[in-house]
């Protein structure tokens, strides 16, 4: 899970893993591991503490992905913005794995993707899922479908 | 062979090595896991399973036990600074590559995770609030520039407004100011002679009929925006219409010694299916435009008929209108700033918006100081002569004509009736509904006029009970209320038409005709 702070990599992967979410906003700190079947494949999440402005994304934490959920905040379009970035940070170090992105918080009244950011992810050719980990929109789907693109 | 006292020694040194290494790590928090390259554990030191790690044995795959493994490469030389331990304990994990081994070093991380996480906490909160307090900003900027920008349509609403009372108050004035003035001097002088006179009546009905063209465009435009304007199509002799218009706006235009043309290339005898009184209000909205504009130069008006389409062109040589006036000139209200001529700014606005009901398009074309042509096309189906009866010229059905008409206002009621009667018709005049119904009993009628706001009984209560008695009779209001409400009301009532005053006399009699004469089929 690869993202900007609090965009919800931990959320996503609470309500994914643990089928939880909490309203309060708990930093994640280096990388937490979780697992979780999906099917018969069991799926080890790392979700890697966010990117800022003072700290990029420790590179290490992403040797030996073998797919890759990249998430951006649907209220904060800066976040959004950041993905393409992250995503060639990402490759760098992992080379080209399957992702999938997740515009996360869709729910929240605020939520603010212009239709020319929506178009310019998909000109990317990516795959983008609207999520809300508060109430589980397209949360299970969207690790399901990164699953099938890495078996 | 090597000397087995040295090797016992070497053993006891390595068994020695590793006991002070276990207290060494002990004591420094650390624990470790030797494995091969195939991550098959080889090694364990006692105190693993203190950081959460599960009981590993040598033999086994430390993959299958440790999730966080899972995908690394044992050769690679790598840091983990902070990772949770298989029970979720902060940790910080090595990995130490050898020839044939790598060591996996584990340290607990707790202390300086929890340090490092409160500050990360708190920049990340303080990131949050700032990225919140400029979206705040943002929403402000633009809430004030959407203010600003309805502050500004506000005060050009109220300058339009403004505007437009004053240049209402001097439209209403002139033509009553006419009115009021040719009235006292026919009153003061009543034997003037007949050129005199007919100049002078001609001046009050030409003043009359603009203030009811002002009133039309005011009341239109409100009916506009509520989708209320409706359109009563019926047979119409266009050439007829056009010279109306034409000796309508000579007048106006000789009056500031402009030249007037009038150009038809209509047949005498081209009779089409429209509005005329709506045709009638745009010509005369577009014509009395050019001729209040023009000052030197000439108005010409151009009518064609072509393949079901009436082709108008108004052209002027008044000072032209610039490109962007042209974009604001059909709003309402909106007047050409500084041209000093006083008006409503609904004229254009109205016309438009009837062409645009009657199926067509209105355009404009003008140059500043050449003058403007204005042109519409609206489509129109020609009525065959055998066709044109009912709006052709009333014949002698009107002679002996038996006519009820109800009407309170005494001015209205005796000129009515004046003119009525000289076309031959028998008119009874009684002054509410209830007078109405009483002679209705007494006597027979061929059609009844009535109004509909009168004292004792009004003109809904009196159509209603005359059909609720089971009587036919052709019934028309005639009223000021050109309410599509009471419009609809009337012909729910089973009224057979509905004129809004001022009637023409011509109107009322060839509706009445074709009232008697489907009464007349049907029997």
């Amino acid at each position: 899970m690869v993202g900007d702070f609090a965009v919800g990599k931990t959320s996503l992967t609470q309500k994914f893993v643990n089928n939880i979410f909490s309203e309060k906003y708990l930093t994640t700190i280096g990388v937490k591991i979780d697992s979780a079947m999906v099917g018969d494949t069991k799926l080890i999440v790392w979700d890697v503490a966010g990117r800022d402005a003072q700290s990029p994304i420790n590179t290490h934490y992403l040797v030996g992905a073998d797919g890759v959920i990249l998430v951006g905040d649907g209220t904060r379009s800066n976040t959004v913005d950041a993905l393409e970035k992250l995503w060639q940070t990402t490759t760098e170090r992992t080379g080209e794995i399957p992702m999938v992105v997740a515009l996360n918080k869709h729910d929240d009244p605020d939520w603010s993707i212009s239709a020319g950011q929506q178009q310019h992810l998909q000109e990317q050719g990516w795959t983008v899922f609207h999520t809300s980990a508060k109430n589980g929109e397209n949360v299970r789907e969207m690790f399901e479908a990164l699953t099938g693109l890495i078996s | 062979m090597g000397n087995p006292a040295a090797g016992q020694k070497k053993l006891l040194d390595r068994e020695r090595f590793l006991q002070i290494t276990r207290q060494l790590y002990d004591s420094e928090h650390f624990a470790y896991l030797l494995v091969d390259h195939q991550w098959q554990v080889l090694e364990v030191s006692d105190n693993l399973v203190d950081y959460g790690f599960p009981l590993l044995v040598p033999g086994l795959l430390a993959t299958d036990m440790v999730d966080f493994l899972v995908g690394l490469d044992a050769t690679e030389a790598i840091t983990l600074p902070f990772i949770n331990s298989p029970d979720g304990k902060p940790i910080r994990v090595r990995l130490l590559p050898e020839a044939a081994n790598t060591i996996v070093m584990v340290s607990d991380a707790t202390e300086e995770f929890l340090g490092q996480q409160m500050l990360q906490q708190k920049a990340n909160e303080n990131q949050l609030l700032l990225e919140t307090q400029d979206k705040l900003m943002r929403e402000l900027k633009e809430a004030k520039a959407l203010l600003e920008e309805k502050n500004s349509q506000l005060e050009e609403a109220a300058r339009l407004q403004s505007s437009f009372i004053s240049g209402l108050s001097h439209e209403f004035r002139t033509p009553l100011s006419s009115i009021i003035g040719y009235s006292n001097l026919l009153i003061a002088q009543p034997s003037l002679d007949a050129d005199t006179l007919n100049n002078n009546l001609e001046v009050v009905q030409r003043s009359g009929k603009h203030l009811l063209s002002l009133v039309e465009n005011l009341l239109d435009h409100g009916k506009y925006n509520s989708s209320e304007i409706t359109l009563n199509p019926k047979s119409v002799n266009l050439v007829a219409l056009f010279n109306e218009i034409a000796m309508m706006v000579a007048p106006l235009a000789a009056a500031k010694e402009i030249e007037f043309k009038s150009r038809s290339e209509l047949d005498g005898d081209l009779t089409v299916f429209l509005d005329d009184s709506r045709l009638r209000q745009c010509l005369i909205n577009l014509l009395g435009n050019a001729i209040k504009f023009t000052d030197i130069g000439m108005v010409s008006l151009a009518a064609s008929w072509e393949d079901d389409q009436l082709t108008v062109k108004i052209k002027d040589t008044g000072p032209g209108i610039s490109s962007e006036h042209l974009q604001q000139i059909t709003k309402p209200f909106w007047q050409a700033p500084g041209t000093g001529k006083a008006g409503t700014g609904l004229g254009l606005t109205i016309t438009e918006q009837i062409i645009e009901l009657m199926g067509g398009s209105m355009s404009i074309d003008s140059q500043l100081e050449k003058g403007t042509e204005i042109s519409f096309a609206i489509t129109a189906s020609r009525v065959e002569a055998e066709l044109e009866t009912n709006g052709g010229p009333v014949t002698d059905i009107d002679d002996g004509m038996r006519l009820l008409f109800a009407e309170d206002d005494e001015d209205i009621a005796a000129l009515t009736c004046l003119l009525l009667e000289e076309q031959g018709v028998a008119v009874t005049h009684v002054g509410n509904g209830e007078q109405a119904l009483a002679e209705l009993n007494s006597q027979a009628f061929d059609l009844v006029l009535m109004d509909l706001h009168m004292p004792v009984m009004d003109g809904f209560t009196a159509a209603k009970k005359i059909r609720d008695d089971g009587n036919t009779i052709p019934l028309i209001i005639m009223s000021a209320s050109s309410n599509s409400a009471d419009q609809a009301r009337a012909q729910q009532l089973g009224c057979d038409g509905y004129l809004v005053k001022p009637v023409d006399i011509q109107d009322l009699l060839a509706m009445g005709q074709q009232f008697l004469l489907n009464r007349g089929t049907e029997k």
